[in-house]
């Protein structure tokens, strides 16, 4: 062969096979990948948490109420659990076939700022007006100034209890007023042997943040963290003297801690829990008539609510977003929401709506809830919320221990993360 | 080729351009240069915390595996017969088992009032507070990876204590050498490219520790079992900071090369080749 004759290059059948086999998993993949969807596919699709049975039921029950008013609206539901939503949003939108539609709680819209378009001029495009909605939670939902999600539920933090255990005990119920030395003693009083007084999560927006709350305290002021604020501070060392000074609690422990409270509260075996009456229903379901419901103690024995609350959102790379509100308009009218506090317990987000949650509900219990909906204000977040949870999950047995106060911890996490 | 390439090289060069990033994980992208690495070493104040604890917990993993895996082996080998199958199954279980269900299983063992403490109040010991203390917890993602990886390197090193010559074994008898010269006069010379591959399979593992930490201490009590990956994980899908996360991977990256390096240039002091 002439050393300048050009060689014609033959793959041989290995080469080919093995391309061939290298190329076929590609296309494979490029097929599970999806192809970009219509934006009607897409303001079809609301993307949520969806946990278990009961996340399921209550979304389907919006989906249920929207088709009262139009037999035609269809709604898809798609999501993970409560605990990867808040990882898994940020990927998901980042799609090409991203739903249109996506739930946010008030105290996750700072830290969603991105995925969230605003809605005020497609509302008044739309003729509608927000003031309808609680005022709490639209201040929620507003980041830089603009609404970003319309809330459907206003749900201040609560104190359940177990109404046998207290008259067992000879105490005097709890309502619509309670300080923390009153809180202090019956818990002390209800404590014996295994059963406590009260059950703990270890979770940053539980009871020691609600107290600090009640009392005046705030986490975040003018968008900037103050965890240090003395009266937040003082509510979460109270909630860590509980445990380690008055022994009225079980340490929780490090990580979800929150279910085991829960049943413990069905169970008996503890007195007091504080939760979002979107727990109402499930606790009714499990005590019945001995479900008692107190505001949060603060040392006024007033009513101060710490509301956390969630709404429905637009997707900000959602490709028709008047398409979009609409579905969500669908499902935010007041006979919607009315709906859904009816059957799944959720307190309303439109002030006439609560006639249908509390219909059926024992009537002091729906009085401490109302008073401390009245009596609250949102709480509002940072960006970087997710960390400070995070961090204070991490550091909140130290404090349950006795190892750390909550001033240490707190200043800590504020000069990370602050 | 091809595979490697889509697989293992754009990944981890895209992986490098996104360390000199801002990068959200919804948003717009922003150059920050090495400004990820500054913070990561200068400014980040769990990461030196992080990475002490990954080498802690490297250390005492790979230590305590090797030596309780070596000597599981070498008994299941005099053992012999059944009962020496039915223990090496036994043994390779938890391997095959879900990582984050053993764990969660080892959490409500090791919560305050958990298995462990009960059984010790049983017998009148006070139990510690097995993931509510810096040591205790430490030491409990020790022995729950323990349990669940040791399996592997048993079945490894029981393949390569099979291999070896019986003759020599029966030579090094004939000689008058004991079990316990035996093991380290002659198994453990014949054993060490076994071993070797143990060590350098274990300590990158060790490394990479993170359903752990995850499921059983969050990372805490404070930052006592903060890994290396746990830090990543949340910086980049927690905290939105790919960038960063990134960055982090980066140095494991290198940290775990330089490691393995040094292995592969120590191993001729202890290992031998000749069978």
């Amino acid at each position: 062969m002439n050393a300048s004759t050009p060689r014609r290059f033959r793959p041989s059948r290995r080469a080919v096979l093995a391309g061939l086999g290298a190329i076929a998993p590609l296309g494979m993949l490029a097929a599970c990948g999806g192809s970009s969807s219509s934006a009607a596919d897409a303001n079809s699709t609301l993307y949520t948490w969806i946990s278990n049975e009961n996340d399921r039921a209550q979304w389907q029950a919006f989906i249920d109420a929207a088709k009262e008013a139009d037999p035609d609206f269809e709604l898809e539901l798609e999501g993970p659990s409560f605990e990867d939503y808040w990882t898994k949003v940020k990927t998901r939108m980042s799609s090409s076939d991203a739903p249109a539609l996506l739930t946010t709680q008030a105290a996750r819209a700072q830290e969603l700022d991105a995925l969230l378009a605003p809605l005020d001029e497609l509302a008044e495009s739309a003729g509608v007006d927000l003031a309808d909605y609680n005022e709490a939670m639209i201040g929620g939902m507003t980041v830089d100034g603009t609404v970003r999600a319309i809330p459907y539920d206003a749900e201040p933090m609560v104190l359940y209890y177990n109404k046998k255990l207290f008259t067992d005990g000879g105490l005097e119920l709890p309502g619509t007023t309670y300080t923390m030395d009153q809180f202090l003693d019956n818990a002390k009083s209800l404590t014996s042997g295994d059963s406590y007084g009260l059950g703990i999560s270890a979770g940053l927006v539980h009871l020691g943040m609600s107290i600090g709350f009640a009392n005046g305290g705030t986490p975040v002021t003018d968008g900037a963290l103050t965890l240090t604020d003395p009266k937040i501070i003082e509510g979460l060392q109270f909630s860590f003297d509980l445990v380690t000074e008055h022994k009225v609690a079980a340490a929780p422990a490090a990580v979800d801690s929150e279910p085991a409270a829960q049943q413990a509260l069905l169970n008996g075996n503890v007195a007091m829990y504080l939760d979002g009456p979107w727990m109402y229903q499930y606790f009714l379901d499990g005590l019945g008539e001995d479900l008692g419901v107190a505001i949060v103690p603060s040392e006024s024995g007033e009513a101060k609510g710490l509301i956390q609350g969630s709404g429905f959102g637009i997707a900000s790379n959602a490709k028709d977003k008047e398409g979009a509100f609409k579905q969500i308009m669908a499902i935010t009218t007041p006979e919607v929401i009315g709906a859904v506090a009816n059957t799944r317990g959720t307190f309303p987000s439109i002030e006439s709506q609560e006639g249908e949650w509390a219909e059926g509900k024992a009537e002091d219990n729906v009085a401490a809830v109302t008073a401390l909906a009245r009596n609250g204000e949102p709480l509002i977040t940072t960006p970087t919320w997710n960390e400070v949870g995070s961090q204070f999950a991490q550091s909140a047995t130290d404090g349950f221990h006795g190892n750390r106060s909550a001033e240490e911890i707190l200043s800590e996490i504020q000069a990370a993360i602050g | 080729m091809l595979g490697f390439a889509i697989f293992i090289v754009i990944p981890l060069l895209t992986s490098l351009v996104i360390s000199f990033f801002d990068w959200p994980l919804f948003g717009t992208p922003e150059f920050v240069g090495l400004e990820n690495y500054r913070y990561m070493l200068t400014g980040d104040p769990a990461f030196w915390v992080s990475l002490r604890n990954t080498i802690i917990f490297a250390v005492f993993y790979t230590a305590v595996n090797l030596v309780v895996a070596l000597g599981l082996s070498y008994w299941l080998m005099n053992l012999g017969g059944r009962w020496a199958s039915f223990f090496r199954v036994l043994f390779f279980i938890p391997v095959v088992t879900p990582m984050i269900g053993n764990a969660l299983i080892f959490r409500l063992m090791l919560n305050d009032d958990g298995v462990i403490n009960q059984m010790l109040a049983a017998i009148g010991i006070e139990g510690p507070q097995w993931l509510n203390t810096p040591g205790w917890a430490m030491l409990s993602l020790v022995m729950m990876s323990l349990w669940q990886g040791m399996g592997y390197n048993i079945i490894v090193l029981g393949a390569g204590i099979a291999g070896i010559n019986s003759s020599v074994l029966e030579a090094s008898k004939i000689d008058g050498a004991g079990p316990i010269v035996r093991f380290f006069r002659v198994v453990f010379p014949m054993l060490s490219p076994t071993i070797f591959f143990c060590t350098i399979m274990t300590v990158i593992g060790a490394f990479k520790v993170f359903t752990q930490p995850y499921a059983l201490t969050e990372g805490g009590p404070g930052n006592a079992t903060n890994t290396i990956v746990l830090h990543l994980y949340r910086n980049g899908f927690s905290f939105d900071r790919l960038g960063l996360a990134s960055a982090l991977a980066w140095v494991l990256f290198v940290l775990v090369m330089l490691i393995t390096a040094v292995q592969f240039s120590q191993q001729k002091r202890w290992v031998t080749y000749d069978s």
